[in-house]
């Protein structure tokens, strides 16, 4: 049984259809990378998986289980990471623990023992340990993007989102990021899905790519079929386009 | 970046990273955060403590006692419910004249607009409630109108900016001068001049709007980029050009909106200066306070609240417009059309889409 379903989704905002009936399967433990020019439906794409907004049709699975509303068994990663700065990477990791501890317990950061080795095993894992307990404003924004992560492993989650989790960073920083998660999730066996704009890291990290342009999907494959054609496909409208010059 | 060790390489730490679970590194980790956690803790409930300690040692020193509040908290409990009960006998002079009580003075007051107008200008013949809270916007407003040039020109010159930096002092300590003394102690100052009237309080808040308003407009100054000002001096403007054009022209819309803010403090410390027998709806209210009529009392009160959250409303709406950005339009005619706007007044954003 696959891990995740999509299944005919189509969005619509008013006139405007943002998703056109999508549909596809992930195993679990895939690593997806989604491409595809602003506009394309990524985000609502994303949106739509971890139940922020609600699919005019079709519908998303999580195993058997349809996503109607925010869970917490998927995490999700900003593209301007949104940690509370004011805290240590250490709290802002076990922030992804709330929904397992009641309110006045969170208050007073009095989780189980379980979720705070959770929280540093997390920042173990982005190689952010030994910074636990840096206040998270005072990171640089690779480290930030890192905690980012750890906040949404600490989670528990059946399914990671990464909604161009490296747009704001630099080439360094990014690949760095881009590793760790991909590490994250190979050592979690957590299928993930990660929109990117990079198609050079895109190439580097992903497993399996799905296209969209114009809400629909208009690529899905591994690395091997990821060629420039396509690539080119995916952005350009008429397969002509600046990358394709490149390789001429 | 070159500080985090680990950073440089995340192949190594993929390999070799905490796959187990609750390893001896995150033990020791952990144990560590939890030492400085409860560290912290403590001192955090030590200092709660001190303060909570130090606030009953203070209430005592004042001579709250439980006991006295408890022996007085029939009466007072019996008092706010005669509040529950408004009296607009004293709403206008129609209804004063007529003998009305209750909700109903309200009602036939407001059913009759010429007995609202009579009520203003007739204010000779008894202080009613629509009478004095027309007083006391008019004080807000008129101490507001006084103060504003005062408040511009100590404002601008208080800037380090226009005046070079121990001269700037001068201003700058006037300013704090005038602000260190309350609108309430500034009414009794000019005693001598006008008595404890309505003029008096015109005065008062004219005076605090030149400390408050002009500290305002100093900080705001401070604030402005430093480019336009180059750019202006080097077309070889004077230097009061310079100010006007290069400082002043940045920050107008700003100032007005600061000046529509002291406009709704000024109205609420008229309310204040009422209060102490200066004129408007704060002197309605004390005077059928000492008379012991709460309910009549119950009912200027009902008057403050609506004449606070009006001019509040109206002036905040007024500052939302003109704050750049957010809308396309800022000419000062569409501000003042778009009042008209009821949905606006509650917040209801025009970008919802």
């Amino acid at each position: 049984m696959p891990a995740i379903t999509v299944e005919n989704l189509t969005k619509r905002y008013g006139d405007t259809v943002a998703l056109d009936d999508v549909s596809f399967e992930l195993d679990e433990g895939e690593f997806v990378v989604l491409l595809g020019p602003s506009g394309a439906g990524k985000s609502t794409l994303l949106r739509l998986l971890n139940g922020l907004t609600t699919p005019t049709e079709g519908g998303v699975y999580i195993g058997d289980d349809e996503v109607t509303g925010k869970r917490s068994d998927i995490g999700m990663v900003f593209q301007m990471h949104y940690l509370v700065e004011t805290m240590s990477a250490y709290r802002n990791a076990l922030t992804g623990a709330l929904s397992r501890a009641d309110f006045l317990d969170s208050v007073l950061t009095r989780y189980g023992r379980e979720d705070k080795v959770r929280a540093l095993e997390a920042l173990d894992t982005v190689g952010l340990l030994d910074e636990a307990r840096q206040r998270a404003g005072s990171m640089s924004g690779g480290q930030q993007q890192r905690v980012g992560i750890a906040r949404a492993l600490v989670q528990e989650p059946s399914l990671l989102l990464a909604d161009e989790p490296v747009a704001s960073l630099d080439p360094k920083a990014a690949e760095e990021v881009m590793g760790y998660m991909k590490s994250a999730a190979a050592e979690r066996e957590l299928t993930t899905i990660a929109s990117l704009h990079q198609v050079n890291l895109a190439r580097e990290f992903g497993e399996r790519y799905i296209g969209l342009r114009d809400g629909a999907v208009v690529f899905d494959g591994g690395r091997d079929d990821l060629t420039m054609d396509v690539v080119d496909e995916i952005y350009y409208e008429d397969g002509e386009g600046p990358a394709h010059e490149v390789v001429a | 970046m070159s500080r985090d060790r680990t950073e440089d390489d995340p192949a190594a730490t993929r390999t070799d990273g905490g796959t187990a679970r609750g390893g001896p590194r995150i033990e020791s980790a952990l144990d560590r955060i939890e030492r400085a956690q409860s560290i912290k803790r403590a001192l955090t409930v030590v200092g709660v403590l001190a303060v909570a300690l130090f606030a009953m040692a203070s209430a005592t020193y004042l001579g709250f006692t439980l006991a006295s509040i408890w022996r007085q908290l029939p009466t007072f409990l019996s008092s706010l419910v005669a509040f529950l009960t408004p009296d607009f006998h004293f709403f206008t002079l129609y209804a004063t004249d007529q003998g009305l009580h209750g909700w109903n003075a309200l009602v036939q007051s407001l059913l009759n607009p010429s007995a609202l107008v009579d009520s203003v200008l007739r204010r000779d013949e008894g202080l009613t409630i629509v009478g004095g809270a027309v007083a006391t916007i008019l004080i807000g407003f008129t101490g507001t109108v006084l103060g504003f040039p005062l408040a511009l020109l100590f404002g601008v010159l208080g800037s380090e900016r226009v005046t070079p930096f121990p001269f700037n002092f001068i201003f700058r300590g006037t300013m704090s001068t005038i602000r260190a003394i309350p609108a309430l102690v500034w009414v009794l100052i000019y005693v001598p001049l006008v008595g404890i009237t309505p003029v008096g309080a015109m005065l008062a808040v004219g005076t605090d709007t030149v400390g408050n308003l002009g500290r305002l407009f100093t900080d705001e100054l401070e604030e402005v980029e430093d480019g336009p000002i180059e750019a202006i001096s080097s077309t070889g403007a004077s230097s009061s050009q310079t100010v006007v054009f290069g400082m002043l022209s940045q920050v107008s819309t700003s100032f007005v909106a600061w000046t529509l803010y002291i406009l709704e403090i000024n109205v609420r410390i008229a309310v204040s200066l009422g209060v102490v027998g200066a004129g408007g709806i704060g002197q309605y209210v004390k005077g059928r306070i000492g008379l012991l009529n709460f309910s009549q009392a119950a009912a200027g009160i009902l008057m403050i609240i609506a004449i606070v959250l009006t001019v509040e409303l109206a002036s905040s709406r007024l500052r939302a417009r003109l704050r750049p950005g957010e809308h396309e339009s800022r000419s000062i005619v569409d501000v003042i059309m778009g009042l008209g706007d009821g949905g606006k007044w509650f917040g209801q954003s025009s970008k919802k889409q």
